[in-house]
């Protein structure tokens, strides 16, 4: 797409990737968005994880997440093309709709299934302990988890039942029996917050 | 729970960005945006953060999905790239953030809606060139195409071929072009629509030279907010769109 009013660096070769971003994934997303396989196998290594782990975290059932992760890994495929490294980086790109797609999969299920979903998110902080299951921790992850734990308990609480949780925050709002604005301004203060933690750039 | 008058968009920059917003909520916030750059700054920034939540939930996936997933590529077609824009003379409005992120909004549901449209890379002298082959419509072009803020849109369609759309606001008119279309049977036609805040207006039956090409068409009434999108009707063109749109541009004003 052309925006006149930017000047795209020639080529748009450059990685815009903001810290605790994987160097190169944006390059290897354009190439894949050219139809290049090889590739995509780059895109699929350094986002597998992350996109079954938050599927998994918050469907709180693996065979499904890893349905969900399957469908969400050919979406990036087949939108590649769309990715737009001048709005945000590869990896914010990718896991944005990874995200929509776990949470579309929670809010269709029963109100019982629901529950129990809600329930395992919350007394599960921490991602499954499973060792099997858990690659090793990487440097960014372990970032992110304690910049979490410098949130003030409320606006912890409120993020991860949004995020975690797959909630709406009117749901949130009614969990926690608290007013409306009160929890958003508990989530982007608590995002700001991380935000900053976390160095990020954008 | 009393839900509050007091809307502060500003703050829905969270919510938004964890996803936690209702359909009719996301929308007002997306319209929101495109007014608010300082909304637009945050909203990136917390994009990226949220999404670095994800990596604290980060764990091994099976490793049968490695190989089936790659294994998929081949059967999965990708979508087009978003449509290019061609300004031929600077736009009468200041900014071009409304559209920027506008089309942002629709990108997902262009997506679902299977309305691909691609980057092309035109030049401006292959447009002339098939602009001055359609005679009869030589003055109305050129008309347009001198007009102040007039832009270029191509986009390819789901059925292969290409569109060009040259769309002169201060006129508020279109040249809408066609190449490379396959040839419906004689049962079924091209509609051309403009797709806006003022509803769905047809925009003309695209008609065939015989040299096997469809003749450029000339559309008036196009309204700011606008988007061109066609659909394959029956004969004689209907009164609303039936079938889903094999094209559909971004705002062309």
């Amino acid at each position: 797409m052309i925006e006149p009013s930017q000047d795209d660096p020639p080529g748009g070769a450059t990685d815009t990737a903001g810290p605790g971003t994987e160097p190169g994934l944006d390059l290897l997303l354009k190439a894949a968005a050219q139809g290049d396989q090889v590739a995509f196998e780059g895109v699929y290594d350094r986002l597998a994880g992350p996109v079954y782990g938050l599927a998994n975290r918050i469907i709180q059932d693996q065979a499904q997440a890893e349905e969900v992760a399957q469908e969400v890994l050919l979406e990036i495929w087949r939108t590649a093309p769309r990715f737009d490294p001048a709005r945000g980086s590869g990896q914010a790109w990718a896991l944005t709709i990874a995200h929509r797609r776990a949470v579309d999969r929670v809010r269709s299920a029963s109100a019982a299934a629901r529950r129990e979903q809600l329930q395992a998110v919350m007394s599960a902080p921490e991602p499954d302990p499973d060792v099997a299951s858990l690659v090793e921790a990487s440097e960014a992850a372990a970032r992110v988890r304690n910049c979490l734990k410098s949130l003030s308990k409320p606006q912890r609480e409120a993020i991860v039942l949004a995020y975690y949780g797959g909630y709406s925050y009117h749901e949130v709002a009614d969990r926690l029996q608290i007013a409306l604005g009160t929890i958003k301004t508990r989530i982007r203060d608590g995002l700001i917050r991380m935000r900053d933690c976390l160095g990020v750039q954008w | 729970m009393v839900r509050s008058r007091r809307r502060d968009p500003h703050l829905q920059a969270g919510v938004y960005a964890l996803d936690a917003l209702d359909a009719a909520e996301r929308e007002r916030f997306e319209r929101h945006l495109a007014e608010c750059p300082a909304c637009e700054r945050e909203l990136r920034g917390l994009t990226e953060t949220a999404a670095d939540l994800a990596l604290a939930a980060e764990a091994a996936p099976p490793p049968q999905l490695r190989d089936r997933v790659l294994a998929a590529l081949s059967h999965v077609e990708q979508d087009p790239a978003a449509a290019q824009v061609f300004d031929l003379a600077p736009p009468a409005r200041p900014t071009r953030s409304a559209w920027h992120w506008g089309w942002w909004g629709l990108a997902a549901g262009l997506a679902a809606a299977a309305a691909t449209v691609i980057a092309l890379s035109v030049s401006l002298a292959s447009v002339q060139s098939q602009l001055a082959t359609a005679n009869s419509e030589q003055h109305a072009l050129s008309s347009l195409l001198s007009a102040p803020g007039t832009r270029i849109i191509t986009a390819r369609t789901s059925v292969g071929g290409t569109v060009t759309a040259v769309v002169a606001p201060a006129r508020q008119k279109m040249i809408f072009i066609t190449s490379g279309l396959p040839a419906l049977s004689g049962a079924r036609v091209y509609q051309v629509w403009l797709i806006g805040p003022s509803g769905i207006r047809s925009a003309g039956l695209l008609s065939w030279q015989p040299g096997g090409a469809a003749t450029p068409l000339l559309a008036t009434g196009v309204r700011p907010g606008d988007r061109v999108g066609m659909t394959v009707e029956p004969a004689g063109g209907t009164a609303r769109p039936t079938t889903k749109p094999i094209v559909l541009t971004p705002f062309v004003t």
